[in-house]
């Protein structure tokens, strides 16, 4: 097989194979992309199945509709100038972008939600009236009676007239009760900070979602204009703004600058090494295209298997030009030198097991990062195997061809490696002075690591951010950290009915002290509606005759009312601050999300839900963290039960002495890689643990040329170190990266690479004289 | 509406410390200086609410007490008994038979939105005061005086026309006209501000 792929004529014919293979590529490549998406969410990068039992389609659609919202706060130099504000609203409804706004609400509106509550008064009793009624009917009366005598409640003839039992005006009191910190002021909900200052709140909900990069941009540029505009109009006016849009549109942004940094800097530095060495252009054409089309390969995989890149992926990718660029690399470094004395096909038939060797360990370890559930990853482990794939086969089927008349350099001066491996054969300063400091390095590095698995330490956001987002939690009481209950259900009514038997294990959770407060949904079940309604039909003439008793002029209301059904509730401006919170798909599954704040105690909540039929914890933070943390461990584990296997086999192979040789600049390589990222100040974490998974994989490649008896340890060092250097021009750019998970890989990965080029000729056999080295 | 009580409390407080210490006609600035030293006040009340539509006006009395450690307690007795006790942080009310009813400025700070301005009335904050009433100061000759205070934003202005304060030594009446026709006026007679200790009674009523 070996042999008869390498015959001419059939050689052609794979040649033209291939170039067929690419064409499909690039047809699949336009077809797929118009519908593929660039992602920058961090949490896209995370696992997705972690929430059991509950229909992805609900969470799905909670996890979009929340990624849509933004959330603007105005503040006027004036508390009670609401023309900033004003002018906000108007200039929100005119751009596309959103799908709705809201700020203030018209007298209109308020009328309507009036008229609402009045309408279903009685089934939408609030859970302080019904408690009273539950009791005694003298409890109702009684507080009838005290709001009627305290001289500023503020009772009118007219109020008891229209509401004798005093269901709205409880009502309200409790959802003020609820509302800690917004309030309604001329239509507008407002907060007021210690300062003094009013903040108008304004809301919107994108068309797009906030992971659509192009949409993204143009609506963050407009209300950066925005944000100038209103500076100019009202001086001293302040914005403050919260939404994913934001977070996603800087992450996009960062990455861009990323790839276009790296990847020019290190393009440059590649494309300068290679006129270097072979003072020629044609090698980087060919480069580029081995290149090009490694790329085309690894986009198409990604793109059909998961519809979308994340950028994260895409950062990372770029390191595969490093490590795909080898092969063109090895290849025409053979032809350089040998092209004068063997034919292109027959280099090509010499190179062909260690190229096929390289392509499949370095696949094989790209590959083991889809261990790890994170579609980032899994992403750039396909994105690798493929990407490294094609350019393999470019450099296999095309380069013999196409690398003709290339200029060859025989009497290359490699006198200095000449003159290294010498030193490393002979002198013991080498061979074990260089690997006693490295021992050294890496055990002052390992004395200081430290893990960290908070996601949030991943992406380092600017601090304004940071601070608008703290500040708006503070005025709005609403805490963006994700912590919920989520209750859901086969249809509208049996989640409501969860999400009632809820209310009084989270009343004493509050009361335990295990969290701070929590947002229910003010809207009961039919069941529930139903019983309210019985409730008050019940009371009502009991409470009645007592207020008369008392010196009340009142009378039996009529308590005509039917239930109400979710949908009108949620077309009604009765839910409005609450839709969010909803979500029914059209098979009748729905669920209810019920914010919580203040958490103290996760363990506990996480303990009510599972008491509760079709509610979970949600605490996506705290989940992501301790899933990190136990991919770490297990990928610690994998890490050194592979070093095991890889150290016995060496010894098996190679006998005690050989053996350790092999195996020492490997081990030492992944010493120095953490000390690099511990002496930078960085903490371990999954990424960098991947990282370290690639630089076994690599470093054991560089070990493995040198202890090959059948190699040249000259042209060895010359291919590795071309290829350290590639691979360092991609990789070591990495740790430049403002995204600190990218640039913490970049860290392990450069430290990691260097040191197992450094060390890889001990695996050299011992020799005495230089002049049989080449 | 708790607001208003500590508004009473900080009046009643106020005005009686002003007037046992004056003898010649007083302003508002003298009591800022005078208010931090009577540390509690007894006083009985009746009142008496008038609603449009209703036939006989609603009575009730009870007694009130003030601490200035502490905060203040409306002990409803008549009709039928009612307390509420309010504090810079919390407002609760209790009624036999059941669980008391409690706000705090935490869950409710709306509630207490004009708390910074009621405890700056405690020690007359004349600055406070004119930020959200107009006020009418009169010395009526022999002791006695008035104060008219309208109200000067919202939404004291969407509720209240007027509350006037009438007294001699201590605040002996207050009238509430609200905008719906219906006025309040409470009558506070056998005041005392001697002793100055809580009883355990009143103790337990603050303690909550």
């Amino acid at each position: 097989m070996k042999n008869t792929i390498f015959r001419p004529e059939i050689h052609r014919r794979i040649a033209y194979a291939w170039a067929i293979g690419v064409i499909a590529l690039l047809i699949a490549l336009m077809v797929v992309l118009p519908n593929s998406r660039l992602n920058s969410s961090v949490m896209a990068l995370l696992p997705k199945e972690h929430i059991e039992n509950i229909p992805p389609a609900l969470e799905e659609g909670f996890n979009q509709r929340l990624d849509r919202q933004l959330v603007w706060l105005i503040s006027p130099l004036q508390p009670d100038d609401q023309a900033p504000a004003l002018w906000w609203q108007q200039q929100l409804k005119q751009m596309t972008a959103f799908s709705s706004t809201s700020g203030q609400m018209s007298p209109d509106h308020q009328q309507q939600w009036g008229k609402f509550f009045f309408d279903n008064r009685y089934s939408l009793l609030d859970s302080a009236t019904r408690q009273r009624l539950t009791g005694d009917a003298s409890s109702q009366s009684d507080w009838i009676l005290s709001q009627i005598y305290s001289p500023f409640s503020g009772i009118s003839a007219k109020e008891l007239s229209n509401d004798p039992l005093l269901t709205i005006r409880s009502a309200q009191m409790t959802q003020q009760q609820n509302n800690r910190t917004l309030q309604l002021n001329n239509g507008w909900l407002t907060s007021k900070d210690p300062q003094g200052r009013v903040w108008y709140l304004l809301h919107g909900e994108l068309k797009t979602s906030s992971y659509d990069i192009q949409s993204a941009r143009q609506t963050v540029e407009k209300l950066d204009q925005l944000k100038q505009q209103i500076a100019q109009k009202w001086p001293g006016t302040q914005v403050l703004q919260r939404g994913t849009l934001f977070y996603s549109d800087y992450a996009s942004q960062q990455a861009q600058q990323d790839i276009s940094t790296i990847g020019s800097v290190s393009g440059l530095g590649i494309i300068i090494l290679i006129l270097l060495v072979f003072r020629s252009l044609k090698p980087l054409w060919l480069t580029l295209l081995s290149l090009t089309i490694g790329a085309i390969s690894g986009s198409v995989a990604v793109f059909i298997l998961f519809g979308e890149v994340h950028v994260m992926t895409l950062v990372m990718s770029t390191s595969v030009v490093g490590i795909s660029i080898d092969y063109a690399l090895h290849y025409l470094t053979e032809r350089m030198v040998h092209g004068e004395d063997e034919s292109a096909l027959i280099s090509m038939k010499k190179l062909f097991p260690a190229l096929l060797l390289a392509v499949i360990s370095s696949s094989i370890a790209y590959l083991l990062l889809f261990i790890a559930p994170f579609p980032g990853l899994q992403q750039l482990a396909i994105f690798a195997a493929a990407g490294l794939t094609g350019a393999f086969l470019t450099v296999i089927c095309w380069y013999p061809w196409l690398s003709r008349r290339l200029p060859v350099r025989k009497t290359l001066r490699l006198g200095f490696i000449h003159r290294w491996l010498f030193y490393w054969q002979n002198g013991k300063a080498f061979r074990i002075g260089i690997p006693l400091i490295a021992l050294l390095i890496s055990v002052a590095g390992l004395v200081q690591l430290k893990t960290d698995d908070d996601i949030r330490k991943l992406q380092t956001l600017p601090p304004e951010f940071q601070q608008q987002e703290r500040q708006i939690a503070a005025l709005t009481g609403q805490h963006s950290d994700q912590k919920w209950f989520m209750v859901y259900g086969e249809s509208p009514e049996q989640t409501l009915q969860r999400l009632e038997s809820l209310e009084s294990a989270l009343d004493s959770a509050k009361q335990s002290g295990w969290l701070n407060g929590y947002r229910l949904l003010p809207f009961p079940s039919e069941q529930q509606q139903k019983k309210n309604i019985a409730l008050i039909r019940q009371q009502a003439p009991e409470i009645i005759h007592r207020l008369q008793q008392a010196g009340i002029n009142t009378t039996q209301p009529s308590f005509e009312q039917t239930t109400i059904k979710p949908q009108d509730w949620l077309n009604s401006v009765a839910s409005e601050g609450w839709r969010l919170l909803w979500l029914s798909l059209d098979n009748g599954q729905s669920a209810v999300l019920v914010p919580v704040e203040g958490v103290t105690n996760p363990a506990a909540l996480k303990q009510i839900a599972s008491n509760h039929s079709g509610t979970h914890w949600v605490d996506k933070h705290t989940e992501f963290s301790t899933l990190f943390s136990v991919y770490r461990q297990h990928l610690t584990t994998l890490l050194g039960i592979s070093v095991l296997i890889i150290g016995a086999l060496f010894l098996w192979r190679f006998g005690l002495k050989q053996g350790l040789r092999c195996i020492i600049p490997t081990i030492l390589s992944l010493g120095i890689a953490l000390a690099v990222l511990s002496l930078s100040g960085q903490s371990l974490n999954l990424f960098s643990l991947l990282a370290l998974i690639l630089v076994l994989g690599i470093g054991i490649d560089y070990t493995l040329f040198f202890s090959n008896p059948a190699g040249t340890p000259s042209t060895s060092m010359l291919s590795i170190l071309l290829a350290a250097l590639t691979t360092e021009l991609s990789f070591g750019l990495l740790a430049a990266s403002g995204t600190q998970a990218i640039s913490g890989f970049g860290l392990v990965l450069s430290g990691g690479i260097f040191a197992a080029f450094i060390l890889s000729p001990l695996a050299l056999p011992e020799r005495t004289n230089p002049g049989k080295i080449s | 509406m708790n607001c208003f009580f500590r508004l009473l409390a900080s009046l009643i407080t106020g005005t009686s410390l002003l007037l046992s210490q004056a003898a010649s006609a007083v302003t508002l600035d003298d009591l800022q200086q005078r208010f931090s030293h009577q540390p509690v006040l007894r006083a009985q009340f009746e009142q008496q609410r008038t609603i449009s539509g209703m036939s006989q006006p609603l009575k009730s009395n009870g007694n009130v007490l003030i601490a200035q450690a502490h905060g203040l307690i409306w002990n409803q007795t008549k009709p039928f008994p009612l307390v509420l006790m309010m504090n810079e942080s919390r407002m609760e009310q209790r009624m036999a038979g059941q669980p008391p009813q409690v706000i705090t400025a935490d869950s409710n700070p709306q509630m207490f939105r004009f708390n910074s301005i009621l405890t700056a009335l405690f020690h007359a904050d004349r600055k406070a005061l004119e930020q959200n009433f107009n006020l009418q100061f009169s010395d009526l000759g022999k002791g006695s005086w008035q104060l008219v205070l309208q109200p000067s934003t919202t939404p004291l202005d969407k509720l209240f026309r007027q509350i006037t304060l009438n007294g001699s030594e201590f605040l002996n009446e207050i009238q509430i006209n609200d905008l719906q026709g219906d006025s309040t006026h409470i009558r506070f007679f056998d005041q005392t501000t001697a002793p100055t200790v809580l009883t355990p009674d009143e103790e337990h009523h603050f303690s909550s």
